[in-house]
């Protein structure tokens, strides 16, 4: 499947498949793109979400080897953890794989997405939660809880989107954040949070959450969606020595241009950028194809 | 002829319902101008994201106070800036109610949307009509973009009206 987040997680509501469609569509007719599916494109190991579907995959040096020239652009296929106790129970999943496994049923991919659930609680107030939240109100759920350790004001999605999700009968909790997952035979049951307050700003700019001791309190679930973040996940990792250089520490793609280094690979995208929207990460990816384009024609 | 008054042949519509403030347009529009783009989106509050770009008026404010006649309409109906005669005074901003017309330090005139000249010479749409992920933007022959319009409202109040307990 071709369209990235565009086809695979961000609701059909937003972008409808077929405009997409269209576009591969208008790639493979007129321009002769040809597709290689089911193909992950590593130097090294990596679970990545979606590589279920994967069938091979090629090491990135064969295929620099092989082209004139590389443009990566593998996006943001990981997600950040919640990083409390519970959270490998059944029930708890990312948002990404939520929304991915939704839109994979809508093209009848797989049978049933997410079993009937009564009450959701999602974590987190990025574009990704979101979705998510408004999604788990379209199944069904009769409650959907939106928690977030800042306030409205900060929430990445926007107060906008929040107060559209409150509208449409989200419950919306700001200023907690889980401690642990509740977990009973295996599954989630209830997520244990603690309230937070806002102090002065941290690395980000914002008001830094600090927690309030013996605040706790516990909110009831089926099902416990993640959305507190993508990473970048580029085609190599610490393992694969030639490219290694263009890591930091955390395995995101250090670069100074679009071109890594003096090699015939470039890079462009949220994988490059980590997450932002799709306009950005299309600018990206046209000025990384002229650079491209230029290094074809050696100039 | 300045053309102040027109009849458009093209218009360009930008359906706000169905854009999702994703900034493709605006992406692809820098990419074809050299890095200005010329649909913006702004933050109007509270992360509502949306573009804006001229609207190529049929009766243009700006085509009339220019006193230099830079600012003329195409045979399309889009109104652009002739550079050659352009002096940079800016006087179509002052006009434009929407401020629209902006100032290019490198050519050091006014410069603004021509609804992609360039491309729509090769038969091609304007970059950020073709490229919208969403078809949020929608060019035409003006009763084609009216007719679009209508049959859009009318399916979103059929989808409430139709709709027994269905999506949200
Ligand atoms: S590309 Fe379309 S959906 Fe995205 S911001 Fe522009 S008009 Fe809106
Ligand atoms: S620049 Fe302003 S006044 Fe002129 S055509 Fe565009 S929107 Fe109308």
């Amino acid at each position: 499947m071709v369209g990235g987040l565009a086809v695979l997680a961000i609701p059909s509501y937003r972008i409808p498949y077929d405009n997409v469609v269209e576009g591969v569509e208008d790639l493979t007719k007129s321009f002769g793109v040809k597709l290689y599916l089911n193909t992950k494109v590593m130097c090294g190991e990596r679970h990545d979400e979606g590589d279920d579907f994967v069938k091979q995959v090629v090491d990135l040096r064969d295929i620099a080897k092989e082209y004139n020239a590389v443009i990566i652009t593998t996006g943001t296929w990981r997600s950040r953890k919640l990083g409390v106790s519970g959270e490998d129970a059944k029930g708890v999943v990312d948002a990404l794989t939520f929304l991915y496994r939704l839109r994979l049923a809508e093209y009848g991919l797989v049978k049933e997405p997410w079993p009937k659930v009564r009450k959701v609680i999602v974590v987190g107030a990025g574009l990704s939660a979101i979705d998510a939240a408004e999604e788990a109100l379209r199944l069904g759920a009769e409650e959907v809880y939106l928690v977030y350790r800042r306030t409205k004001k900060e929430a990445p999605a926007g107060e906008y989107y929040i107060n559209d999700l409150i509208a449409k009968g989200i419950k919306w909790i700001e200023l907690a954040a889980p401690t642990k997952i509740v977990v009973e035979n295996g599954f989630a049951k209830a997520v244990e949070f603690q309230r937070m307050r806002l102090g002065p700003p941290d690395k980000t700019g914002r008001p830094a959450p600090i927690p309030i001791p013996g605040s706790e309190f516990v909110i009831e679930a089926e099902l416990v969606i993640s959305a507190v973040g993508e990473v970048s996940t580029p085609p190599f990792t610490q393992e694969c020595a030639e490219l290694r250089q263009f890591l930091d520490e955390k395995g995101y793609i250090v670069s100074r241009g679009y071109r890594l280094g003096n090699t015939n690979m470039f890079v462009a995208g949220d994988v490059l950028t980590g997450p932002t929207k799709l306009g950005e990460a299309c600018r990206n990816g046209l000025y990384a194809a002229k650079d491209a384009e230029r290094f074809l024609r050696g100039v | 002829m300045s053309k102040a008054v027109g009849n458009p042949m093209l218009l360009r519509w930008i359906d706000y319902n169905k854009c999702i403030g994703c900034g493709v347009c605006s992406a692809v529009c820098d990419f074809t101008h050299n890095g200005i783009p010329f649909i913006k989106l702004y933050d109007i509050g509270g992360g509502l994201i949306k573009p804006i770009s001229c609207f190529h008026c049929t009766k243009a404010p700006c085509i009339e106070v220019c006193p230099t006649k830079a600012m003329k309409r195409d045979d399309d109906g889009a109104v652009y800036v002739d550079e050659s005669r352009c002096i940079g005074c800016l006087a179509c901003l002052y006009a434009c109610p929407y401020g629209i017309p902006e100032l290019s330090t490198a050519t050091k005139t006014s410069i603004k949307c021509d609804l992609c000249k360039q491309l729509r010479g090769d038969g091609l749409e304007p970059a950020c009509v073709a490229m919208c992920p969403t078809k949020a933007i929608v060019m035409g022959m003006p009763q084609v973009v009216f007719d679009e319009a209508k049959k859009r409202a009318l399916t979103r109040i059929m989808k409430a009206v139709m709709s027994f307990g269905g999506p949200v």
